[in-house]
């Protein structure tokens, strides 16, 4: 059923090439990258355009339960996945508010869900980078004439390493996050072996659960090196410095 | 630009009584710091307020700046008091003063973008939009920018970044940010605070250049010989009040109040919030 995919890499101009089987068809493959990407990152902005804005609001201004604000904020960057994957499979449910959008088992629903973990996350973090600006560089662009928004505006500029960082960390969480996917997403995979809400991470568990240890090691590479490769990225953006 | 600045004067409100404060009183969390502050800064002219440290100079400068709104009293520019007005023309008050703290705060980009940064915030969304389009393109010509850093000797620092330069360095490039965008009034705190003698010598060069452009200064220093040096009049303040406003000669030769006369010397003065009050006015020259 499966068909093997050959990679052919000349090693050191040898006689010999070395051949690498690769145990999955190549759609297969690239369709839960895919979806995986997509969630994710889409989740990821998402919930950086909600964030920011909150991190700033709350960063800036006094106001009665503050601290409040700050610790719901800091339990949801520990909110366990499984439990808001239940709360968003209700809500997109028959029976739940978002029950005529049709929505069980679909990437939109998948997203939903990466957005309510990886949000917390991303404005924690960016809270404590915009917090951590000092006051002297904000009373600078005042004095000179700065309105509110221009303040605000060289604050995110001064935090903008932290809230790389945060960024980063969200979709972290986002991207390797397996309990609340699979109980929104059900990782469907299509006839034609595509995958549908199946991600990379849902995918590893299902080979490890079904003992392909091998194949759910080299889905778990591919995963590594996504990461891996996204947070070269914004390193390099940064100068080196997130 | 001194037409210019003539003429945003002309279009302001009316007189020419420069930047003033009238009875002012401030505090924080109870703590009165400033008591029935009266002292204005004339364009063309170099304002010291001297004091020991902790006496409330800070806090005036930020009044000034409209940083705080003053418990009581009034903060006037040419007649005119500014907290009775919207926060638009409040704004366009706040852009015609210049302020240096005693730290730097230079913010986390290029000598020229800290430089510049006045000037852009001070053009529409459109034009900052076309401005950062050619930036990208590489035409920043980086306007004024050259002009201000030269007034404190560090034309050739404007692409090094901000973060490399040495202490000194920062505190002139701070300087040359609040002049860059052409105030009218520039308010020091203590500018010249840990800086080598040389560094000394550029700032004060630059509060000369400044004050020659027909500037407003105000500059707090618990520096007396500095004082003397740039001063064309003298504030002293003491625990919150002023005690003493007038030419810099006869401050420092023949002051009124003899705990100014103690503290020029150099003796301790303790301030007394209960003892003889002055009449503000009486105090102005």
């Amino acid at each position: 059923m499966i068909e093997l995919v050959s990679s052919v890499v000349p090693v050191g101009g040898g006689f010999t090439p070395l051949v690498v089987d690769f145990p999955f068809e190549r759609n297969y493959v690239e369709s839960i990258i895919y979806v995986s990407l997509y969630v994710s990152l889409t989740a990821v902005l998402l919930g950086t355009l909600v964030s920011l804005p909150i991190a700033i609001l709350v960063g800036f201004s006094q106001f009665p339960g503050k601290g409040f604000v700050v610790a719901l904020i800091n339990t949801g960057m520990g909110f366990p996945s499984v439990v808001v994957g239940l709360v968003v499979l209700f809500a997109v449910s028959n029976q739940g508010p978002l029950g005529t959008f049709d929505l069980v088992f679909t990437t939109e629903a998948m997203i939903m869900s990466q957005f309510v973990l990886a949000t917390p996350v991303i404005t924690g973090v960016s809270l404590a980078a915009v917090t951590s600006v000092e006051d002297g560089v904000r009373d600078a662009a005042y004095a000179m004439g700065g309105t509110r928004l221009d303040v605000a505006l060289v604050t995110i500029k001064e935090a903008r390493f932290g809230i790389a960082t945060g960024i980063l960390a969200g979709l972290g969480r986002a991207i390797s996050e397996v309990g609340s996917v699979l109980i929104v997403g059900g990782n469907i995979v299509s006839a034609d072996g595509t995958s549908v809400t199946r991600t990379l991470t849902t995918a590893i568990q299902l080979e490890a659960r079904q003992g392909r240890f091998e194949l759910a090691m080299i889905l778990g590479a591919i995963l590594v090196t996504l990461v891996l490769l996204i947070n070269g990225i914004v390193l390099r953006l940064g100068g080196g410095r997130v | 630009m001194m037409r210019q600045r003539q003429q945003r004067q002309e279009r302001a409100w009316g007189s020419s009584e420069g930047l003033a404060l009238r009875n002012i009183s401030h505090g924080f969390d109870g703590t009165d710091v400033l008591d029935d502050v009266s002292l204005a800064v004339e364009q063309g002219e170099t304002v010291a307020i001297i004091g020991p440290s902790g006496t409330g100079k800070t806090t005036l400068l930020r009044v000034l700046a409209l940083f705080h709104r003053p418990d009581g009293g009034t903060v006037e520019v040419e007649g005119t008091d500014v907290w009775t007005r919207s926060e638009r023309e409040r704004l366009e008050v706040r852009r015609r003063i210049g302020m240096v703290f005693q730290e730097a705060n230079l913010f986390d980009a290029t000598v020229r973008r800290n430089v510049s940064y006045g000037r852009h915030i001070r053009r529409g969304w459109r034009d900052r939009l076309t401005h950062w389009l050619s930036r990208i393109g590489g035409e920043d010509t980086g306007e004024g920018v050259a002009e201000a850093l030269d007034v404190v000797g560090l034309a050739e620092a404007e692409t090094r970044s901000a973060t490399s330069l040495s202490g000194g360095e920062a505190k002139r490039v701070a300087f040359a940010r609040a002049l860059a965008y052409d105030p009218d009034f520039l308010l020091l705190d203590e500018p010249t605070s840990d800086l080598d003698p040389r560094n000394t010598a550029v700032i004060e060069d630059a509060i000369e250049t400044a004050r020659a452009r027909g500037l407003g200064v105000a500059i707090a220093t618990h520096d007396m010989h500095q004082a003397e040096r740039v001063a064309d009049r003298v504030a002293v303040v003491l625990e919150g009040r002023l005690i003493e406003f007038g030419p810099a000669e006869r401050v420092f030769t023949n002051p009124d109040d003899p705990r100014a006369r103690k503290f020029i010397d150099g003796e301790l003065v303790y301030g007394t919030r209960t003892g003889d009050r002055r009449d503000p006015s009486d105090l102005q020259e």
